[in-house]
């Protein structure tokens, strides 16, 4: 196995928006696996947190005091002593939103990347889409419904916009290339108030490419009312149409009896 | 002949003007007194129920808890996504509704898309279902022009323990008890309270009241009701004994 570096990683985040997954003193952290072929047990500050964590895998979110923590990776039921395969401190800041990721670099060497997730609040109607690029392929392209969402992206970049909440098909072709389709999801769900961030992992040529989809709900705006009324019937116990129709009758016969009596008189 | 003929018309033109002036002159009613939140607490089963005044986000967080020495585990879970039920009909027997239900969106103003049909009720799909955790909420409209009076249009009359009924595009059905009923000046309706996703189960009935504006041709008022599960208890038929 091969040692990795140690790397100090401090999440920078700039005034993050405050949101209602964050409590005031804590952060939120959530792990993908991205390396294939490892099946890996995870440590935070030496306690064993998760145990045969496999590839494609992605952790529910963790309320975690906002700290400094070690994270170590070592190869499922080693030794606890012994040297990690990868390990990071990362610095969780109050009120964030990480994902920590293992991964494969741009030459297919594993490594720990930390993303910040944006759980700003969405616009009513809207869902987020965030695609980020963690394998050991070139840079790609990303369609939804055959339009451009985000274009060149290189290993270690991520793209993020809103969008209608509805289903997209989205593809992954070889940048500049829409004919070389690498992977595609025909209905990709994007929920309303929900940021559905997708990770391209594995090894294009070792044919361990996949996507794995991490979830954020709850960032919604609720609608701003509810117009529930245009008539104006209510209250009255008798709807304008009533008495209209009734004074159109009258009227009507009022008219005709005019009529009559003059053709009589 | 002639004379019945006059009798007839004068008499329609009479109801109909004195029908006209009693509309315009009568202060517009709200049926009976708001159900207080207080009361509405006092019943079993604990509601969210937002005061009528306040515009803050009546979801207070827990305390957070004091730092633990150890690192709790991560799970991995199963991550939900979609409604497991749809509601497709609506059932109120007191106010004698019996819709459908459309599921719905938001419209170009950001408000919740009410249906058209005057005699539809709309579920706000983006938000829970009834019986899920948090407020589903159902609206339909009051009235509307040109259509006359919708399919809510006696919400306004609905009283704590009247029973609602939701069946689901698979064809179960669940009971809901009415707890409140408030009514809000819409520019202070609790939307962050009335659409919230978390907490426990509420169905929210919405439609419009208060004045109207006829320039506008809008009111200013919504009526709100509340509801809760009635339990795991299946009902039969809706109205009935069982």
């Amino acid at each position: 196995m091969r040692k990795a570096l140690m790397t100090l990683v401090a999440l920078t985040i700039m005034a993050m928006p405050a949101t209602a997954l964050a409590q005031s003193s804590d952060g939120t952290v959530t792990v993908v696996h991205g390396v294939p072929d490892l099946t890996v047990d995870v440590y935070v500050n030496d306690n064993l947190t998760l145990e045969d964590f496999e590839y494609g895998t992605v952790t529910d979110p963790l309320t975690l005091p906002a700290a400094d923590y070690d994270i170590d990776l070592r190869a499922a039921n080693a030794d606890p002593a012994s040297d990690p395969v990868l390990t990071q401190m990362v610095t969780l800041p109050v009120g964030a939103n990480a994902t920590i990721e293992a991964n494969l670099d741009g030459d297919g060497a594993p490594k720990i990347s930390v993303w910040v997730n944006d759980v700003s609040t969405i616009d009513t109607g809207n869902g987020r889409v965030t695609v980020r690029h963690s394998a050991a392929a070139p840079n790609v392209d990303i369609l939804a419904n055959d339009g451009a969402l985000f274009s060149d992206v290189p290993n270690g970049a991520e793209g993020v916009t809103d969008v209608p909440a509805g289903d997209y098909n989205v593809k992954v072709t070889a940048a500049g290339d829409a004919s070389t389709v690498v992977t595609e999801v025909p209905a990709l769900t994007i929920p309303e108030g929900t940021n559905v961030i997708v990770y391209a992992i594995g090894d294009l040529d070792g044919g361990s490419f996949q996507l794995a989809v991490q979830s954020i709900s709850g960032l919604h705006t609720p609608p701003a009312g509810v117009p529930s009324g245009t008539g104006g019937d209510l209250g009255t116990g008798v709807p304008v149409w009533l008495f209209a129709s009734l004074a159109a009758a009258g009227m009507a016969i009022l008219a005709g009896g005019v009529k009559v009596s003059r053709r009589r008189g | 002949m002639k004379r019945g003929l006059w009798l007839l018309a004068s008499g329609f033109l009479i109801i109909a003007i004195s029908l006209g002036w009693w509309q315009l002159t009568r202060p517009l009613k709200e049926a009976g007194d708001p159900i207080s939140v207080e009361q509405a607490l006092t019943t079993t089963t604990a509601l969210p129920i937002p005061d009528p005044v306040a515009t803050t986000q009546p979801e207070a967080s827990p305390p957070p808890a004091p730092p633990s020495p150890t690192i709790p585990r991560f799970t991995i879970g199963e991550q939900a996504q979609g409604h497991d039920r749809v509601p497709v009909a609506l059932q109120i027997p007191v106010i004698g509704v019996e819709a459908p239900i459309v599921s719905a969106g938001v419209d170009r103003n950001g408000e919740m898309e009410v249906p058209r049909n005057v005699s539809d009720v709309a579920w706000y799909k983006h938000g829970s279902a009834p019986g899920e955790p948090g407020s589903a909420v159902l609206a339909a409209h009051v009235d509307l022009a040109g259509q006359g009076p919708g399919v809510f249009y006696d919400l306004r009359t609905l009283e704590p323990g009247d029973a609602i009924y939701v069946t689901f595009d698979d064809g179960t059905s669940d009971a809901f008890r009415a707890e409140a009923r408030t009514i809000y000046d819409k520019t202070e309706l609790p939307v962050d309270a009335i659409f919230s996703r978390q907490g426990s189960p509420v169905l929210t009935l919405i439609t419009c009241g208060g004045e109207f504006n006829r320039s506008l041709r809008t009111y200013d008022s919504n009526v709100v009701v509340y509801a809760v599960p009635f339990g795991d208890t299946p009902i039969n038929q809706p109205g009935g004994s069982a």
